[in-house]
């Protein structure tokens, strides 16, 4: 594929956190996450991101056509955001695949048994609670994966690009989600919120 | 208190995160999840600040809360009034209101001999031409309470201000409403950002507005920091924001001050309570953190340490796109390429597909933000422009 031909919008979450939506699939095998460059090793994409001078990646967060970078770099986006862009439209351009899939865990893994019932939880709450809430805004909230007690989401309906999604992510669900799965220890949301074509609340005001 | 119509939420609730402080957010309109966090989200009547206050003293005994920010014209008001309620860092309320309400502003700079245009108070239903005999052209006619220069407008002539009233009366929609006519002033216009403390302003920023602002309407497009005033009339300017602050009374919190200059020194135009709007506070960083504007409104509410207030050296500019024309947004053509453009750090598209766009003086929603940074102004303002000239907007009538 000609780089011409990949798109790449950078939407900062906030200082750390930076979600790069892609016009191409990158990786369409579920959601696969890294929290260092040892774990980065066989997938060119991660391991390219990783190994950005001065950015700190602390973790990364592939799924779809959506990449969510974690830095510890306090240089905000704005200025550190076109090498991110650089190395997912050189890695992409490539023939090999950008993203493998991660390795099974070793039979007794605990980590692994961990993330299992902790997304069954989740889901039970995103289901009996999360999602008749806000249902009465015409949205709707995805659970996309759990990792490393990570809870991967993706907003749709009225929640996509909607001006209160943080609101509701950060006072709603994080609330919900430390009350009845205390074990979770964040969230990542994976929203394309620039797509959203009928957001509950748009911002009017300049 | 963020409103649900605010730009302003994921900077402030984020900056909330950045510094590890517990946030209650409160909005005019009931969050689905207020029944689940009654501590973190509330619901009050912006357009009632006492209510509110009323509101928010009960909640408090239950949930103390230390520092209390409005977010835009209108919660500044109701951030007073809790401020003042329970005590917290904040302004007095008759300071807020003058600040919100355009001709009280006028009378209270008037009165301390602040440089501003002449100006009187009509209401929407006198007769336009019988104003008009009294009007020195060119005028600008203003509604009192619309934001982002919404149904503001220049009149040349008798004919034009006819137009203009009659234009803003359906705008405004309110015939017994008062509006304002003023002297038209010529010049450069300049934006200044600070945060007052303790009655004494700090200047966060002053950005040039390169585009002229002639009319016959006031669409803003590009803010470019530092501005390339000189150092002299820089000081003018924040002497003449400085005189504004006292005269209306405002002892506390964030500043966003429109004021232009020509031969006779520099006047101001609005000042308001609150930052600087929409998204465009991307651009301002403040020392070597690099910390954001809302973590110092924040701070500054909360009583906590401030960073440094010194804006970083480089030059920062964004260009609030203009509006493309009438009609109903089908594609935007053109962002990846925008923001190829070197100095290029964001082009952010907030329309979304199937809105209806309105252009000024009826609407006034940019539909996106375009951010750059730079050596210099010049090479800031320039990368915006070519940025903007990539972008295409697809609309349908």
């Amino acid at each position: 594929m000609a780089a011409a031909e990949i798109r790449i919008t950078a939407e900062p979450i906030d200082n750390q956190r930076c979600k790069f939506v892609v016009s191409v699939p990158v990786w369409a095998g579920g959601v696969r996450r890294f929290t260092g460059a040892d774990e980065a090793k066989g997938s060119p994409l991660a391991e390219a991101i990783f190994a950005i001078p001065g950015l700190a990646v602390s973790e990364l967060i592939v799924s779809g056509n959506i990449i969510t970078v974690v830095k510890q770099s306090p240089e905000p986006w704005q200025a550190v955001g076109k090498p991110v862009g650089s190395a997912i439209r050189s890695i992409l351009t490539a023939d090999a695949p950008a993203v493998t899939a991660a390795p099974k865990p070793a039979s007794g893994d605990g980590s692994a048994v961990t993330d299992d019932a902790l997304y069954e939880r989740v889901a039970k709450v995103f289901d009996e609670q999360v999602n008749p809430m806000v249902a009465r805004h015409g949205g709707r909230v995805e659970l996309i994966d759990v990792q490393d007690a990570v809870v991967m989401l993706r907003m749709g309906g009225g929640c996509q690009g909607c001006g209160m999604a943080d609101v509701t992510l950060r006072q709603g669900i994080e609330g919900m989600l430390a009350q009845f799965v205390p074990a979770v220890r964040g969230i990542v949301d994976i929203t394309d919120h620039t797509s959203g074509a009928n957001p509950y609340f748009q911002a009017a005001k300049k | 208190m963020l409103p649900t119509t605010t730009y302003r939420t994921t900077a402030f609730v984020e900056a909330a995160r950045q510094i590890g402080v517990e946030l209650t957010v409160a909005s005019e309109q009931a969050s689905t999840f207020a029944a689940a966090n009654p501590a973190g989200l509330l619901t009050l009547d912006f357009k009632n600040p006492q209510r509110a206050a009323d509101d928010v003293q009960v909640f408090a005994r239950q949930q103390p809360i230390q520092g209390v920010v409005g977010v835009d014209d209108d919660t500044a008001i109701v951030a007073a009034s809790i401020a003042q309620r329970l005590k917290l860092k904040g302004n007095p309320t008759p300071a807020a209101e003058a600040a919100r309400d355009k001709h009280r502003q006028r009378e209270l700079l008037a009165k301390a001999g602040v440089p501003i245009p002449r100006f009187m108070l009509r209401r929407l239903d006198e007769d336009p031409a019988a104003i008009a005999r009294s009007v020195t052209f060119p005028s600008v006619v203003k509604p009192l309470r619309l934001s982002a220069s919404r149904g503001v407008m220049r009149a040349d002539s008798v004919q034009g201000f006819i137009n203009a009233q009659n234009r803003l009366n359906a705008i405004v929609c309110e015939p017994e409403a008062s509006f304002l006519i003023e002297e038209f002033i010529p010049g450069y216009e300049v934006a200044l950002e600070g945060l007052v403390v303790n009655r004494r302003l700090h200047v966060l920023a002053i950005f040039d507005k390169p585009d002229p602002l002639d009319g016959p309407f006031f669409e803003e497009t590009i803010y470019v920091t530092p501005s390339t005033v000189p150092a002299g009339l820089q000081s003018s300017i924040k002497d003449c924001a400085e005189r504004a602050v006292r005269a209306l009374g405002i002892t506390e919190g964030p500043v966003h001050a429109e004021l232009r200059y020509n031969e006779n020194g520099p006047w101001l135009i609005e000042l308001a309570a609150r930052p600087i709007g929409g998204r465009c506070s991307a651009v301002l960083r403040f020392g070597d953190q690099k910390v954001s504007l809302e973590e110092i409104i924040l701070r500054h509410a909360l009583g906590m340490a401030l960073p440094s207030l010194h804006r970083e050296r480089v030059a920062a500019g964004v260009m609030m796109i203009p509006i493309p024309g009438a009609g109903t947004l089908q594609d935007v053509r053109g962002v990846a390429e925008a923001k190829t453009v070197p100095l290029i750090e964001d082009v952010q598209i907030t329309a979304h597909p199937g809105e209806r766009l309105v252009p000024f003086p009826e609407g006034s929603r940019y539909p996106g933000f375009i951010f750059a940074r730079g050596e210099t102004p010049s090479a800031v303002e320039a990368a915006l422009r070519a940025a903007h000239a990539k972008l295409t907007f697809e609309l349908s009538s």
